[in-house]
C-alpha cells in the first residue's frame, strides 16, 4: 500500500519559461526535468552527486540537480543544456566543444557546458587552472579533458561575458 | 513504500524549531548528504523534510562583538569566498573552497558538513583551530532556547553529534586568528579533487620572539571524530620550532589518534600522512617566523 | 579479399583542400552539444514498463527456493520472472552462464530474478519483496584457493576449476637460457578496472504483433549479437532487428551477451508490452564485468650487448563466477610476448581458473596494457642489469617494416624506431636521463620530492583482428540528385568518431562538401554486416570498405561526366561539388548536374548505388596461436616525467610525451581525442584504479572511492603522429583506438623507478602502495602498511 504522499505545487522557470508541476517531496530536480518536462538533456551518471552528468545552473548556480529535491526550487531559475542554444543557432560554448573535438559519446557533455556556463558567467577570462577547477566535479571518460579545457580556453580570450 | 511525505519551508527560524522537535521530522539544509540517502530507497519509513534555506537568519556571515558569526545554512562557496572569513580565518575558507567540486559547494552548507559529523567533515579542523563555537537553538515553552557548544564537544562520533532531536545548529562563532598567528589546514587523498580525505590536518601557531606561546593542532579523518590534538599542542608550547621539536610532535600526533583501516587506505599509512603532513606545516610555521 | 590498390594516393591527399588530415569536428557532435541525442535512458516507447533485477546478495550459494509472490501483489507489477519462467540456453565464450540462474550462484552479481512495472520505484520495491532462500557454499575467493586440493567446484563441468589453458612458443627458451649473459625474473600483478562508462548500461525490448523483436541496444557488434542472442531468446535472427542509440561510452564493455538483455526480453515477452531496463551507478558496478585482472609471471633474457635472446611467461587468469571475453584476453597478451622487439625464444603458458569473484569481459587493450605492464617493465630490469640506456636497448631490438614476427605477424609498415625516437627526442629523454643519473639511485635524499623519466612502447594490432570466421565490413553508397552522399555501413559510433571518418573519406573521394554527407551506421535492418567495433578496426576495416565503395562511385560519376563533356575520365578531376579539367583545374560541371543528367537522360536512366564488403587479407590464428592475425599493425612509444614524495609515496604525472605510428591521420581532431583519452585511462589504470574485491564482494562499487581521473589530474601532453604510410591501410591509416591506453602504466612505473630506484610491479600505485615500496626499500619493513597484507 502506498503511503499518503503529500504533493508539492511547484511554480518555477525552467530555460525562462514558467512551469506548474505537482512534484512528490521526494523527486528530484534531475527526474522531473527528464520524466515531467521531457528534457532529457540532463543525464543520470551516479544519482549521488560524484560525477557531474546531472549538472544544471540554478538561479545563476551550477549544482548536482540529482541532489536538490525540486519542492526545493520553488520560485527559482533553472537552466538545462536545452535552454542555451536560441534562435536555432548554437550557444558559444556548445561551439567551441564541438569546433575543439572536446566532445567524443558525449555523456558528460551538457553537465560540462553547464559547469563552463557557471564558470564563464563569475570569471570570463579563467586561467587554465581555473578552467581545471571549475570543471573538477565533471567526469569524462573518453576525452581525457584535453580539448574540452581547450575548448573553454578559447572562450576566455572572447572576455565578453555573454555566457 | 518508504518516501519523503511532506515537504515545506519555512521562513522563520521559530517555525523551524517548533517543527525540528516532530517525529520523523529531517531537517534539510544544502541536502548534498541527506538526498543520495533518500533517492537510493535507505528511508526507513516515511519522513517530513523541513527545508531550511529560507530561513533569512541563517545564512551570511557577520562581525558580532568582535567575532565572526556565520550563519549554519551558509553554503560553502560562500564560505570559500567571503572577505570576512578570507580576512579572519583564511583556513576555514580554504577548506571550504576544497570540499569535493563546484557543483557541491553551492549547496553543501557548513551546518551540514558539521551535523552530517563525519570524521572527514572538511570544515571541523579550521573550526577546532579557531576555537569555535556552535550555537544550537530549541523550542521549548514557548520561546527559543539557545545554548553554546565548543566544536570540541560537538561530535560524538561517527554521523553523531550532541545536538538533541529538536534542536538546531542556527550558528558558528569564532574570534578571528590574531595578525602573528600562522595557521595551515591541508587534506590528503589520492587526487586533487572530488575527495573525501584520508586524512586533513591543521595547525595554527602563534609564535613571539622564537617561542610558541599558542598552538592548536586537529586532524580528520584519523579517529572517530574530527579531533584536537592536545598532545601535539603540549610538545609545541613553550618550544622554539626546532627540528627535534618538530620531529616530537610529530610523533605525539601519530600516538593520538586512532586512524583505522578501510577501502580508502590503512590504519598505519593514515597515522603516517598526518606525521609527515604536520610536520610539513610546522617546518613552513617555522620559516615564516614574521607572518 | 583485395587488398585496396594505393592509386594516386600521394597526389590527392596533399592537395590544398583535402579533407585528410584536418581537423573536422564529429558530425554528431552539435546534436549531443545541445542535450538533443537521446541515448537508451532517454528513449520512451509507448506503455513502456521498467526493468530491474534482483541480483544475488552472496558470492557462492545454492538457491533453494525463490518466493515472488509478495512481489507480484504489488501494484504495478506487471511480471516477476526466475529461471523456471524461461528456458535457459547458456551463452559465452565459455557456454556457462545463463540468463537468470537455477541451481546455484556463483558470484555476488549472478540475476536470480527480474521485474516489469509501471516505474522504475514500483520495480524497485518489488526487488525487496522477493525472497530467496539460499544454501551458501563456502566461497573461493582467490585463484589459489580455486586450484587447492579438495576446493569447492564451482562449475560442475569443470572439476578443477580451471576451464582453459593455453600454449604458445616460437624457438626454444632452453637455447635461448643458455645464450643469455643476463636473466631477470619478476612477477606482476594487474588489478581490476572498471569501464565507468558515464552512461549506464541499458537496453530496450519490443515486440511488435508479429514477433518481431526490436532491440534498443548499446551493443558494439550488433551482427555477431543478433545472431549469438537469437538462441538465447528462442527468436529467429531474421526476426530480431538491433538498433544502435547513441551510447555513453564503449571501451569494449558491450562486446558480449550479457544476462540483463535477454531478461529484458523475456521480461518484453512475458507482459507483451516494451520494457526498458537501466542499471543505476551502483548496479554498473557491481554487475558489469571488469578489465581481465591477471598475474604475470615473467622471466627474460639479453645478450651482454643487449640482443634479447628469450622471455618465459606464465599467466594466470582469475576467471570469476562465469566467462565472458576476459578467457581470451590471453590470446593478444601472447602477441605481445611473443613480438614486441625481436626475440627468437619465447615460451608462454596460460591457466584461467573460475572463482566465485565479479568475472571479465573485454576492455580497451584486451590484454595488451596487462602483458606490456609486465614487458616494458622486465625491459627496463633487462636494462639496467646490462647497463644499456631503455631507449637504446629498445632501438636495438625494435622490428622494422618488413619483418614478419615468429608468431606470423607480417609487419608491412612498422614505425616503432621512428616512435622512440620521436617520444625521446621530445621529451628530452637524453638531458632528463643524465640529469637523474646524477643522483644517488637509492632513496637517501635530501629533498622528499625526486623527479623521473620513464619509457615504454606498445604494439598492437592495427589493420582488424582476425579472430573470427570473417572480419569484414559492408558499406552501401548512394548519390542523390542533388549531390547528396548517404552511407549505410556495417560500423558502428561509439563516440570514437568512425562516423565522422567515414564521411571524410567518401565526401574526399568524390569531391563533394562533408556536409553533403549522411551516414546510416545503427540499424541492423538497413546496414551490411560488420564483425563489429573492436580491436581497433574500424578506421582501417570500415574505412576502406567505404572507400572502396565511395572509389566505384566515383567512377561512375567521372565515366558519366566524361560522357556528358565529351572527355575522358582520366583527364576529370572531382572537388568542392564540381567536375574539373584535372590539368588547368578549372570547374567544368556541377557533380549534381552530372547526377541528375545520368539519372533524367534520353538515353538511360542510372541512379549512382555502390556496394562494398571488405575483407582484410589476414589469417585467422591455427592451434598453435600462430598467424598473420591483422593486415597492419599499430606501434607507439610513451615517454612518462614524474614527480614522487618520498615521504607520502604521491606519484604525480607532471608529462607525457607519446608518438604514434598511425599509418595516416584521416581526422586530426579526432585522433588526438582517442590519444589524449586513452592515456587519461592509462593514468587512472596505473595510478588510482582498482575495484576493490574481497571474499568474492565489491568494495567501493561507487564513484566516491572509484578513483577516476578529474580534469585536475591532467598532465601536460606532447602528441606526435608518425605516418609509415600503410599500403593495406585507407590513405595508408591504421587503427589507434586501443594503442594510447596500453603504454601508459609502465611508462609511469618505469619513471617512479628513475626518481625512486624502486620497481613497483603491482598497481594501482597508489600513494600507500609506493610508500611501502619505498619502506621495503629503505630496509624499514617494521614499518609495514596494511597493504602490504
Amino acid at each position: 500500500m502506498p503511503d499518503v504522499i503529500d504533493k508539492v505545487e511547484l511554480a518555477f522557470t525552467v530555460n525562462g519559461e514558467p512551469v506548474r508541476l505537482r512534484v512528490a517531496p521526494q523527486d528530484t530536480l534531475l527526474h522531473v526535468l527528464r520524466e515531467d518536462l521531457e528534457l532529457t538533456g540532463t543525464k543520470y551518471g551516479c544519482g549521488e552527486g560524484e560525477c557531474g552528468a546531472c549538472s544544471v545552473l540554478l538561479d545563476g548556480k551550477v549544482v548536482n540537480s540529482c541532489l536538490v529535491l525540486a519542492a526545493e526550487c520553488a520560485g527559482s531559475e533553472v537552466l538545462t543544456i536545452e535552454g542555451l542554444a536560441a534562435n536555432g543557432e548554437l550557444h558559444r560554448i556548445q561551439k567551441a566543444f564541438v569546433d575543439h573535438g572536446a566532445i567524443q559519446c558525449g555523456f558528460c557533455t551538457p553537465g560540462m557546458i553547464m559547469a563552463t556556463c557557471a564558470l564563464l558567467r563569475a570569471n570570463s577570462s579563467p586561467s587554465e587552472g581555473e578552467i581545471q577547477r571549475a570543471l573538477e566535479g565533471n567526469l569524462c571518460r573518453c576525452t581525457g579533458y584535453r580539448k574540452i579545457v581547450d575548448a573553454v580556453r578559447s572562450l576566455a580570450q572572447g572576455g565578453v561575458a555573454d555566457a | 513504500m518508504a518516501a519523503i511525505s511532506k515537504y515545506w519551508a519555512p521562513k522563520t527560524l521559530e517555525e523551524a524549531a517548533q517543527a525540528a522537535g516532530a517525529e520523523d521530522t529531517v531537517l534539510l539544509a544544502g541536502g548534498t548528504d541527506l538526498v543520495p540517502r533518500w533517492t537510493k530507497g535507505l528511508l526507513a519509513k516515511p519522513e517530513t523534510v523541513v527545508d531550511l534555506k529560507r530561513i533569512a537568519e541563517l545564512s551570511g556571515v557577520a562581525r558580532v562583538n568582535g567575532e565572526v558569526r556565520v550563519g549554519a545554512g551558509t553554503p560553502l562557496s560562500e564560505i570559500a569566498s567571503d572577505p570576512l572569513i578570507r580576512a579572519a580565518a583564511p583556513v576555514l575558507a580554504e577548506a571550504a573552497d576544497r570540499v569535493a567540486c563546484p557543483q557541491i559547494r553551492n549547496r553543501a552548507t557548513i551546518g551540514g558538513n558539521l551535523c552530517n559529523a563525519s570524521p572527514a567533515a572538511d570544515t571541523a579542523v579550521p573550526l577546532i583551530l579557531l576555537d569555535a563555537t556552535l550555537e544550537l537553538a530549541s523550542w521549548a515553552r514557548r520561546s527559543m532556547k539557545v545554548r553554546d557548544v565548543p566544536i570540541v564537544d560537538f561530535f560524538r562520533g561517527p554521523g553523531a553529534t550532541v545536538r538533541a532531536p529538536g534542536e538546531m545548529l542556527t550558528h558558528i562563532r569564532f574570534k578571528p586568528l590574531s595578525k602573528g598567528v600562522f595557521a595551515a589546514w591541508e587534506k590528503f587523498g589520492t587526487r586533487r579533487a572530488m575527495e573525501i580525505a584520508v586524512a586533513s590536518v591543521g595547525v595554527a601557531i602563534q609564535v613571539e620572539r622564537g617561542t610558541v606561546v599558542r598552538a592548536r593542532v586537529g586532524y580528520g579523518s584519523v579517529a572517530p571524530v574530527p579531533l584536537r590534538g592536545r598532545n601535539a599542542e603540549a610538545e609545541l608550547v613553550g618550544h622554539a620550532l626546532s627540528a627535534e621539536v618538530i620531529s616530537r610532535c610529530e610523533q605525539a600526533a601519530r600516538d593520538e589518534i586512532a586512524p583505522i583501516t578501510d577501502v580508502r587506505a590503512g590504519a598505519t599509512y593514515r597515522r603516517e600522512i598526518v606525521g609527515v603532513m604536520l610536520g610539513r606545516m610546522l617546518e613552513r610555521a617555522g620559516r615564516n617566523r614574521q607572518s | 579479399m583485395h587488398d585496396v590498390a594505393v592509386e594516386s594516393v600521394a597526389e590527392r591527399e596533399t592537395r590544398p583542400g583535402t579533407l585528410i588530415g584536418q581537423r573536422i569536428p564529429k558530425l554528431d557532435a552539435p546534436e549531443k552539444a545541445t542535450g538533443l541525442a537521446r541515448y537508451i535512458e532517454d528513449i520512451k516507447l509507448p506503455r513502456m514498463l521498467y526493468g530491474k533485477i534482483l541480483f544475488a546478495d552472496r558470492p557462492h550459494a545454492r538457491i533453494l527456493n525463490i518466493d515472488t509472490a509478495e512481489a507480484e501483489a504489488l501494484p504495478g507489477v506487471r511480471a516477476v520472472i526466475t529461471a523456471a519462467d524461461i528456458e535457459l540456453v547458456p551463452f559465452g565464450y565459455g557456454q556457462d552462464n545463463t540468463a537468470l540462474k537455477k541451481e546455484k550462484v556463483t558470484c555476488i552479481r549472478d540475476e536470480v530474478a527480474a521485474v516489469a512495472a509501471d516505474t522504475p520505484q514500483i520495480a524497485a520495491e518489488a526487488l525487496k519483496r522477493i525472497r530467496v532462500t539460499y544454501e551458501d557454499l563456502p566461497v573461493v575467493a582467490s585463484t589459489d584457493e580455486a586450484r587447492a586440493p579438495g576446493a569447492p567446484v564451482i562449475h560442475a563441468k569443470v572439476s578443477d576449476n580451471t576451464p582453459f589453458r593455453y600454449d604458445y612458443a616460437h624457438g626454444d627458451v632452453e637455447q635461448g637460457i643458455r645464450e643469455s649473459d643476463v636473466i631477470v625474473e619478476d612477477t606482476y600483478v594487474l588489478q581490476r578496472v572498471a569501464h565507468c562508462c558515464l552512461g549506464t548500461s541499458g537496453i530496450i525490448a519490443d515486440f511488435d504483433a508479429d514477433g518481431r523483436l526490436t532491440l534498443y541496444s548499446l551493443t558494439q557488434v550488433p551482427f555477431l549479437y543478433k545472431h549469438d542472442l537469437a538462441r538465447v531468446i528462442a527468436v529467429p535472427p531474421e526476426k530480431i532487428r538491433i538498433i544502435q542509440p547513441p551510447i555513453g561510452g564503449g571501451f569494449g564493455s558491450k562486446l558480449d551477451i550479457h544476462p540483463f538483455e535477454p531478461i529484458c526480453v523475456f521480461l518484453a515477452r512475458a507482459t507483451r508490452r516494451p520494457v526498458r531496463l537501466v542499471f543505476s551507478r551502483e548496479e554498473e558496478f557491481l554487475a558489469t564485468p571488469t578489465r581481465q585482472p591477471m598475474v604475470i609471471h615473467l622471466r627474460s633474457g639479453a645478450r651482454k650487448d643487449g640482443t634479447f635472446t628469450f622471455r618465459d611467461v606464465h599467466l594466470l587468469l582469475d576467471n570469476g563466477g562465469h566467462t565472458s571475453w576476459g578467457a581470451t584476453t590471453p590470446w593478444i597478451s601472447m602477441r605481445t610476448f611473443s613480438s614486441l622487439y625481436r626475440v627468437p625464444h619465447v615460451r608462454q603458458h596460460v591457466d584461467v581458473v573460475y572463482t566465485n569473484n565479479p568475472y571479465a569481459c573485454a576492455f580497451r587493450g584486451y590484454g595488451n596494457p596487462q602483458a606490456t605492464f609486465a614487458l616494458e617493465s622486465q625491459v627496463d630490469h633487462l636494462a639496467e642489469e646490462l647497463g644499456l640506456d631503455p631507449l637504446e636497448l629498445r632501438l636495438k631490438n625494435a622490428h622494422e617494416g618488413g619483418d614478419t614476427t615468429p608468431q606470423g605477424m607480417i609487419l608491412q609498415t612498422c614505425g616503432l624506431k621512428e616512435c622512440l625516437q620521436t617520444a625521446a627526442r621530445n621529451a628530452g629523454w637524453k638531458e632528463k636521463r643524465s640529469a637523474s643519473n646524477r643522483q644517488s639511485s637509492t632513496v637517501n635524499r635530501q629533498s622528499s620530492v625526486v623527479r623521473g623519466i620513464g619509457m615504454a612502447s606498445l604494439f598492437h594490432v592495427g589493420g582488424g583482428a582476425k579472430i573470427y570466421r570473417s572480419d569484414g565490413c559492408g558499406t552501401i553508397l548512394k548519390l542523390d540528385d542533388f549531390g547528396g552522399i548517404t552511407i549505410l555501413t556495417g560500423s558502428s559510433e561509439i563516440g570514437q568518431g568512425s562516423e565522422t571518418m567515414i564521411a571524410q573519406i567518401v565526401a574526399e573521394e568524390l569531391g563533394l562538401p562533408l556536409k553533403n554527407v549522411r551516414v546510416i551506421n545503427n540499424d541492423t535492418d538497413l546496414t551490411p554486416w560488420d564483425v563489429g567495433v573492436h580491436a581497433s578496426r574500424t578506421t582501417f576495416v570500415a574505412g576502406n570498405s567505404a572507400l572502396r565503395a565511395a572509389r566505384e562511385a566515383r567512377r561512375k560519376v567521372l565515366e558519366a561526366a566524361a560522357a556528358r563533356l565529351k572527355r575522358k575520365p582520366e583527364e576529370l578531376d572531382l572537388q568542392e561539388g564540381n567536375v574539373m579539367d584535372r590539368t588547368s583545374g578549372k570547374p567544368l560541371e556541377s557533380i549534381g548536374k552530372v547526377i541528375r543528367g545520368l539519372h533524367f537522360g534520353r538515353s538511360k536512366n542510372e541512379l549512382i548505388m555502390t556496394t562494398d564488403f571488405y575483407e582484410p587479407a589476414s589469417t585467422a590464428p591455427d592451434e598453435r596461436h600462430m598467424g598473420n592475425i591483422s593486415s597492419c599493425y599499430a606501434f607507439g612509444t610513451h615517454v612518462a616525467e614524474v614527480e614522487v614524495d618520498l615521504e607520502t609515496g604521491v606519484v604525480k604525472v607532471l608529462k607525457i610525451t607519446a608518438a604514434h605510428d598511425v599509418g595516416r591521420v584521416i581526422n586530426r581532431l579526432g585522433i588526438e581525442g582517442q590519444v589524449e583519452g586513452g592515456i587519461a585511462q592509462g593514468i587512472g589504470y596505473c595510478l588510482s584504479e582498482e575495484v576493490k574485491v574481497e571474499g568474492g564482494r565489491v568494495l567501493n562499487p561507487t564513484f566516491t572511492d572509484y578513483k577516476l581521473c578529474t580534469a585536475p589530474d591532467l598532465p601536460e601532453l606532447d602528441i606526435s603522429f608518425v605516418e609509415t604510410h600503410d599500403p593495406a591501410g585507407p590513405h595508408g591509416a591504421k587503427g589507434i583506438g586501443e594503442s594510447p591506453l596500453i603504454p601508459v602504466a609502465p611508462a609511469i612505473a618505469n619513471a617512479v623507478y628513475n626518481a625512486t630506484g624502486v620497481r613497483i610491479s603491482e598497481l594501482p600505485l597508489t600513494p600507500e602502495r609506493v610508500l611501502s615500496k619505498l619502506h621495503e626499500a629503505r630496509g624499514e619493513s617494521d614499518r609495514r602498511l596494511e597493504i602490504d597484507d
